[in-house]
């Protein structure tokens, strides 16, 4: 029983990053590969402060505030670069931000993680946060739908399928920008702040480049920019993922075989959606 | 002079790795993302052949070329041409995908401790107050004689023009009857080699652990991108501009008193990166696509 609740916890923690990712992605076609680096600069910005003062709100604010920045930053990288060339950058800002976090020692602890994180105020049990995180899940999903389906999705789409078209009927391509990518960053620190209180450690393996494919893999698998897709995906590799560990396997054979039958499944995914990924133009 | 001759060596290093990137992506317009892979796949197969068969360096070298060689082609083939075709980003996921799985073959056949390719008692020379070992120098021949065979071909011959031609228009040289795929798979492979060399050389000069593969596909695309996207000379110039401003940022005593942590070299040339792009997004020499 404890793992089925430990599985809804991981899915309501990555579903809310997966389903932004899906709209940045799917819908407004930008290549953000750097998601986890905002997961990471919020996690660390929030659970720093907490351990220096133990006021949980003071702690909240700082990691909304590093959220905000980090996301400001790659929402204006995304303006100012080609498609491609922001996805490699967006990568280089992922590794610049673990190597920080794994070189300055005297604060973060480096590869040793932080322990001991301070308790907030959820609940402390597996069903409680299983319960809190599908909550906040469930908060998005149905915010995510009804943005979707306003004027801003509208907008959103209309930009990832023709920008100039859209330009010429008034959509700021930088408003759009810069408000779904705080989004995103709302979504990191709402996902992350639960995620990292259920360990009770924060560690930088949890950001590392494995972690980046896994919310690839959901958001392709899904199909970029639907959110019953991304809904979907995540339930179904979180279990998958999870299902892993129950193989009757060595420690030192279960990440390899987990990189593996990812490797594959997004291969299988991009292979299943090479029609819908990256839909040609439209012509007028 | 130690800082200039580490520059030197790593950007030699870097350069022989985006100049053959470059070039490639200024043909195929795609990236690959298990570049890093290949590397260190390369380096890991002439490490087998020379620690656990003996086999003699001049033998292992030349057979972790052909793997790196092999496959940069199933790259191609089976990752690349496939879905390049349907829209030039999808490769840049799918190679995502086929980086987890050479990964996770690394992590079954290597394991995760780093492994040094033995090559014997280094000879070392002396420049001024640096010193440079035998590896390092021919590293640096061998760069600086692959780019002059690179810059020969490309302006003295006529498979450069078609180059040229295919990276300045591919519809237009394709109706000239140039064979733009295989001059694409051509290229890759020897991009994928060369890459593997370097690969190769890592493993001599230094060691090869399965956290090299990431950061290295990402500062050379880095380099490719800050170059100018499909400018060879610019993503060589940039490689070389990184590898010293690495060397500098660690070395030098700034201000007279600030040090800078070894492990922040990666960080601070990454960063420097993304500020040069903001600053001119374009990169130092970016190739214009001629419209016909």
């Amino acid at each position: 029983m404890d793992l089925l609740w430990h599985t809804i916890v991981i899915i309501g923690v990555w579903l809310p990053m997966v389903l932004l990712h899906s709209c940045i992605f799917g819908r407004a076609k930008i290549f953000f590969f750097g998601p986890i680096a905002v997961w990471l600069l919020t996690a660390y910005a929030t659970f720093l402060v907490l351990r220096m003062t133990g006021v949980y709100s003071l702690a909240i604010l700082s990691g909304l505030i590093m959220a905000s920045i980090a996301s400001a930053f790659l929402a204006w990288t995304s303006l100012r670069l080609e498609s491609d060339s922001f996805g490699i950058i967006s990568l280089a800002f992922h590794l610049t931000a673990l190597s920080i976090v794994l070189t300055w020692t005297s604060l973060t602890r480096g590869s040793l993680g932080i322990p001991q994180i301070p308790v907030a105020p959820f609940p402390s049990s597996t069903f409680g946060m299983a319960i809190s995180t599908m909550s906040i899940s469930v908060l998005w999903l149905g915010g995510m739908v009804s943005l979707m389906r306003s004027k801003f999705g509208r907008r959103l789409t209309a930009l990832g399928e023709h920008p100039a078209a859209a330009a010429a009927l008034g959509v700021r391509r930088s408003h759009a920008f810069f408000f779904i990518f705080f989004l995103f960053g709302l979504a990191a620190l709402t996902s992350v702040v639960p995620f990292i209180q259920y360990l009770g450690i924060l560690h930088p393996n949890e950001f590392s480049y494995e972690a980046l494919v896994f919310l690839i893999m959901m958001v392709v698998a899904g199909r970029p920019g639907s959110i019953a897709g991304a809904t979907a995906s995540t339930v179904f590799v979180v279990v998958l993922r999870e299902a892993i560990r129950l193989l009757p396997l060595t420690p030192s054979f279960v990440g390899p075989v987990r990189l593996l039958c990812f490797g594959v499944l997004l291969f299988a995914a991009v292979c299943w959606r090479r029609e819908s990924l990256f839909p040609p133009t439209r012509s007028f | 002079m130690q800082l200039v001759l580490n520059a030197l060596v790593a950007g030699s290093l870097a350069a022989l790795v985006a100049g053959g990137l470059g070039l490639m992506y200024g043909v195929l317009g795609a990236f690959n993302m298990a570049l890093g892979q290949i590397v260190l796949l390369t380096g890991l197969v002439t490490w087998w052949l020379v620690a656990s068969i003996s086999a003699p360096l001049w033998i292992a070298v030349p057979c972790g070329l052909m793997a790196a060689a092999a496959l940069s082609l199933l790259t191609f083939e089976v990752f690349v041409d496939p879905f390049v075709r349907r829209h030039r980003f999808l490769p840049l996921v799918t190679t995502i995908a086929w980086s987890m799985m050479l990964d996770a073959a690394v992590l079954l056949l290597f394991g995760e401790r780093p492994k040094s390719i033995p090559s014997g008692d280094k000879v070392l020379f002396s420049f001024g107050d640096g010193v440079i070992n035998l590896q390092q120098c021919v590293l640096v021949l061998m760069t600086v004689m692959v780019l002059i065979a690179t810059a020969w071909i490309l302006h003295r011959t006529a498979l450069g023009r078609k180059f040229r031609a295919v990276t300045q228009h591919e519809g237009a040289a394709r109706s000239l009857g140039i064979n733009a795929t295989l001059l694409s798979r051509i290229l890759f492979v020897v991009s994928g080699t060369l890459a593997g060399a370097g690969g190769i050389f890592i493993g001599i000069d230094m060691s090869l652990s399965p956290t090299l593969a990431f950061p290295f596909t990402i500062k050379a695309y880095a380099a490719v991108i800050a170059g100018g996207r499909g400018s060879l000379w610019g993503a060589v110039i940039a490689a070389y501009a990184i590898a010293l401003a690495e060397q500098l940022l660690v070395g030098i005593r700034w201000f007279g008193v600030i040090t800078v942590p070894a492990g922040y070299q990666q960080a601070v040339a990454l960063a420097v990166i993304v500020g040069f792009l903001l600053w001119r997004p374009q990169g130092l020499f970016a190739s214009r696509s001629r419209s016909v």
